[in-house]
C-alpha cells in the first residue's frame, strides 16, 4: 500500500462520554488496559503498509500529541513520509459552515498534495477493529472505482449503533447513498467510515463542495458526486466495536474479557502498537484473587478483582473487592474499598473503606485525578 | 580531553557457563531475567538514568540475541544524536585478528575507540549483575577524593567472603590491601566489578600490561594490583543496596525468587529509577474464571487458566486449566499443558509441558533447570 496516502480524522462536534472526554477526543480514550481507540486504526494502517499518515487532531491537542509524539511506536517516525500532525488553525479562507469537517480536509490539501501517494485512506477511530486494509485497497484498485467505502453487515436488535452511518444499497445491490442509523432496520450495512479515494477524485470533490457551498462533511461530498464517480464497497466480516457512547465504550472493554475476541483485535491482521510505559510486570501479591480480568503490566494488586479491566500501573491493596470496572492508568485502590461497575479515570485516588456502585447501563465515572473518600472526608 | 566528561564500557563478553543451559544460545548478559528484562538491562538503564549516554558495549561469546535486543539502544534512551551507545566486537587490523584474552585487553583493544570520545573518565561495568545504581554519585566521590581509581564495593555476609575479591579499607575509604578469595577475611567488602578509573593513566596501565606476556589482562588480577603497588590514590565506593551476580542456576532462581518478597529491596516499581528493555508490544495479560494467582509476577500476553503460586512468568505464557506451578521461573513463549504440577523450576523459551508432567517435588532442595528435551537437576 505505498501508493496509498493515510488520513486520520480525529475532529469531532461532541463527544458523548462525560468526564472521560472532558480533555480527550474519542480516539484518545484509553482502552483494553493499555491501549489508546486510535491505536487500533494506526496499527492496521500500518500494518497495512501504508507508510505516510496524516492526523487531523481536532481541537483536545494536548492529549493528541502526548500519545503520538513523533509515532516512534508505529514506526511513523521516519526521515521520509511518517507522521504528519495538523492542529486547527483558525485563518479560515472559506465561507463554508465551521460544523463539518471539509473546511479541515480544505485547510490541509497542500499535504495531500505534494504527497507522491496516488490513492487516499480517510478513516476516523472510532469504528475499532483488527482489519487487513490491504485487501480493501487491492479491491478498490483492482476494481478501478473512484471510491470505495468499507462497511460491515450487522444485526443490531439492541441499536447499539444508533446514529452511524448506514449504507443503502439499491434494488440490483448497487451502493445508493449513505444515511443515518435511526435503528428502523435490525439488519442493515453499517459503514465503518473507511474511504478509498482516487487523489484526482479527492480534490475534484474537495473544490467542488467548497466552491458550491453544498456539503459541510467530506460524506456528504462523496455522496455529491455519486453521478459523477464508480462508488463501490467492501465489505469486512471481522469483529467491530463502536466507540460511539459510554454504554458501548464499557461494553467494548468487557468483550475484551472474551479470548476469541482479545485474540481477533490484538493479533488477526498484525500487532496494536502503543505507546510503551516501561512497567514491570504486575505484581498479584499474597491476598489476591483474580477472576476472569485483563489486566495490564506495572500493577500491585492484593485484593479481589473479578470481570474487570486493569490498566498499567494500578495499586490495588488488601480486602478490596473490584468487579465489572476499569481501572485506568495509575489508579490507587486503597484498603477495603468495594467498586462495582465503575469507570476511574487515569492516576484517580479511592481512599480506604469507600464504596461505589454503577450501573451496566451508566458505570459511576471517577474524573481524572480525583480523590475518592468516605463521606467526604479527604 | 573533555573535562569531567564519562564513558561506561560494558563487559558482556562471558559465557556464564555455571548457569549451564541458560547460557546455550546466550550471552549471560542476556539471559532473561525479573520477568521481562534481560541482566544486561540493569547496568544500561542505570547508565542512562546516571545520564551517562556514551555506552561502548563489549561482546564476545554468542552476541546474537545481545545485538539484536541492544539495537540503537532506543530502548534506554541510548540512541542519542553524538554518541549514544556502541557494540564492540573483536576485531581485525594490520597485526590480524584477536580474541579478548580478558577484561583488561577487551578495553586495551578499544583505546582507538575511547581516545576518539576522549573522556576524562572511565567507567567500567560488567553485564552479569543486578542492582540499581547510581553511577553519578560514585563519580563525585572518585573527584572527591581526587582518587585514580574508584572500586564500588559492597558488604558481603562474612561466611561469603571466600567466594569475593575483598577489599581492606581504612576510614578514609582508603583502599589499603586486596585479597582475592580469602579463607579469613579483614573485611567483608566484596568488589563488585565496577570500576572508575582516570582514562589518561588507565590508559598508559592498559598498554603496560599488554607488552607483559605473563599477565592475564585482567583488571581484578593486574591492572588494579599494578596500579595499588605504583602507589596510585584507590579507593572504596560503598554501595548499599540490592547486588547480586547471578552465578548459578541456584541463584538465578533464588535471585527471581528475590523479586516476590516484601521486603524485596530491588523495587522495580520505583518509577524514579526505571529499568528499561525492548518492548514487544502485547497486550495485557488475561487471567480466567477458574485461575488462581498468588504471590506471583505476570507479564504481558499471558493467558492462566490454571493456578500459580510463588512464581515469575515471563511473556506469552500458557498455563492451562488444572496446571499448577510453584515457585518456578517461567521463561517466555512456555506451555504448561492441564494439570501439570510443577514445583522449583525454570523452565526455558518455548517449552511445551505435555499434559499431566510433575516436574520436581515440594520443599526440594533442587531447582530443575527444563529444557525442550531434559530437565536438569541443579544444586
Amino acid at each position: 500500500m505505498k501508493n496509498c496516502l493515510g488520513i486520520i480524522n480525529l475532529s469531532e462536534v461532541d463527544s458523548p462520554f462525560g468526564l472521560l472526554s472532558q480533555n480527550r477526543p474519542t480516539s484518545m480514550l484509553p482502552f483494553a488496559g493499555r491501549y489508546r481507540v486510535i491505536d487500533f486504526m494506526l496499527s492496521n494502517m500500518v500494518n497495512s503498509g501504508i507508510n505516510t499518515i496524516g492526523v487531523f487532531t481536532g481541537n483536545k491537542v494536548r492529549s493528541v500529541m502526548d500519545h503520538l509524539g513523533s509515532g516512534s511506536p508505529w514506526d511513523l517516525d521516519r526521515k521520509i513520509n511518517g507522521l504528519f500532525l495538523f492542529t486547527p488553525t483558525y485563518d479560515y479562507t472559506t465561507i463554508n459552515s465551521k460544523v463539518g469537517d471539509i473546511d479541515l480536509f480544505f485547510q490541509n490539501k497542500s499535504f495531500v498534495k505534494n504527497a507522491k501517494q496516488e490513492n487516499i485512506l480517510m478513516s476516523k477511530t472510532y469504528m475499532l477493529a483488527n482489519i487487513d486494509l490491504n485487501a480493501a485497497y487491492e479491491d478498490f484498485i483492482a476494481s478501478g472505482a473512484d471510491i470505495s467505502i468499507v462497511y460491515k453487515k450487522v444485526n443490531d436488535p439492541m441499536n447499539r449503533f444508533i446514529g452511524c452511518d448506514k449504507i443503502n444499497f439499491d434494488a440490483r445491490g448497487e451502493f445508493e447513498s449513505i444515511g443515518t442509523n435511526l435503528g428502523m432496520e435490525e439488519n442493515f450495512n453499517l459503514s465503518l467510515e473507511m474511504y478509498f479515494v482516487k487523489k484526482a477524485v479527492y480534490f475534484d470533490m474537495l473544490f467542488d463542495s467548497i466552491e458550491k457551498g453544498n456539503a459541510n462533511y467530506m460524506k456528504q461530498a462523496v455522496l455529491n458526486s455519486l453521478s459523477k464517480y464508480k462508488i463501490r464497497t467492501y465489505e469486512f466480516d471481522g469483529y467491530v466495536a463502536c466507540i460511539n457512547n459510554l454504554r458501548n465504550y464499557f461494553d467494548a472493554n468487557m468483550a475484551i474479557l472474551n479470548p476469541e475476541i482479545s485474540n481477533e483485535l490484538f493479533f488477526k491482521h498484525g500487532q496494536i502498537f502503543t505507546k510503551a510505559k516501561d512497567e514491570p510486570s504486575t505484581h498479584y501479591q499474597k491476598n489476591a484473587r483474580i477472576k476472569n480480568s485483563f489486566v495490564a503490566n506495572g500493577c500491585q494488586i492484593d485484593g479481589y478483582v473479578e470481570n474487570s479491566i486493569i490498566f498499567r500501573g494500578v495499586n490495588i491493596a488488601k480486602g478490596c473487592i473490584v468487579r465489572n470496572s476499569i481501572l485506568m492508568q495509575k489508579t490507587h485502590v486503597d484498603q477495603n474499598v468495594h467498586l462495582n461497575y465503575v469507570i476511574l479515570d487515569k492516576r484517580t485516588t479511592v481512599n480506604q473503606g469507600v464504596t461505589l456502585i454503577g450501573d451496566p447501563s451508566l458505570p459511576y465515572i471517577g474524573g481524572k485525578k480525583a480523590v475518592i473518600s468516605k463521606e467526604g472526608k479527604s | 580531553m573533555k573535562e569531567g566528561k564519562m564513558i561506561a564500557m560494558l563487559l558482556a563478553g562471558g559465557q556464564g557457563s555455571r548457569l549451564k543451559l541458560l547460557t546455550k544460545e546466550v550471552a549471560k548478559p542476556a539471559v532473561p531475567f525479573g520477568g521481562k528484562y534481560r541482566i544486561i538491562d540493569f547496568p544500561l538503564s542505570n547508565c542512562s538514568n546516571s545520564n551517562i549516554f556514551d555506552v561502548g558495549i563489549l561482546t564476545q561469546y554468542k552476541p546474537y540475541h545481545l545485538n539484536s535486543h541492544i539495537g540503537i539502544g532506543s530502548a534506554w534512551d541510548l540512541d542519542r544524536r553524538s554518541g549514544g551507545v556502541r557494540i564492540l566486537p573483536p576485531h581485525t587490523d594490520e597485526q590480524g585478528g584477536r580474541w579478548y584474552k580478558g577484561t583488561a585487553n577487551a578495553i586495551y583493544e578499544n583505546i582507538s575507540f575511547i581516545d576518539e570520545l576522549d573522556p576524562q573518565y572511565v567507567l567500567i561495568l560488567s553485564g552479569d549483575h543486578i542492582y540499581k545504581m547510581d553511577y553519578s554519585s560514585m563519580l563525585d566521590f572518585h573527584k572527591a577524593k581526587k582518587a585514580d581509581i574508584t572500586i564500588s564495593v559492597i558488604e558481603v555476609p562474612w561466611e561469603e567472603t571466600s567466594r569475593f575479591g575483598i577489599l581492606n579499607t581504612d576510614a578514609d575509604q582508603f583502599i589499603t590491601e586486596f585479597e582475592e578469595k580469602p579463607k579469613h577475611a579483614k573485611s567483608n567488602l566484596a568488589s563488585m566489578g565496577i570500576y572508575i578509573f582516570d582514562w589518561k593513566s588507565l590508559r598508559s596501565y592498559l598498554i603496560a600490561d599488554e607488552k607483559n606476556p605473563n599477565s592475564e589482562n585482567d583488571f581484578g588480577k593486574n591492572i588494579i594490583p599494578q596500579m595499588k603497588h605504583d602507589g596510585k590514590r584507590t579507593y572504596a565506593y560503598k554501595f548499599e543496596g540490592y547486588w547480586k551476580d547471578v552465578g548459578t542456576v541456584k541463584s538465578y532462581w533464588e535471585a527471581n525468587m528475590d523479586l516476590l518478597s516484601e521486603d524485596n529491596a530491588l523495587d522495580l516499581y520505583d518509577a524514579s529509577w526505571k529499568i528499561y528493555t525492548k518492548n514487544k508490544h502485547l497486550p495485557p495479560q488475561y487471567i480466567g474464571s477458574e485461575a488462581s494467582v498468588v504471590n506471583s509476577m505476570v507479564n504481558e500476553g499471558c493467558n492462566v487458566e490454571g493456578s500459580i503460586e510463588n512464581s515469575i512468568l515471563f511473556n506469552e505464557i500458557l498455563i492451562k486449566k488444572g496446571a499448577k506451578v510453584f515457585n518456578s521461573v517461567i521463561l517466555s513463549g512456555v506451555t504448561i499443558s492441564e494439570d501439570c504440577e510443577i514445583h522449583n523450576a525454570v523452565i526455558m523459551e518455548d517449552v511445551t509441558v505435555k499434559p499431566g508432567t510433575v516436574i520436581g517435588k515440594p520443599d526440594s532442595e533442587f531447582v530443575y533447570l527444563v529444557s525442550k528435551n531434559k530437565i536438569i537437576e541443579s544444586e
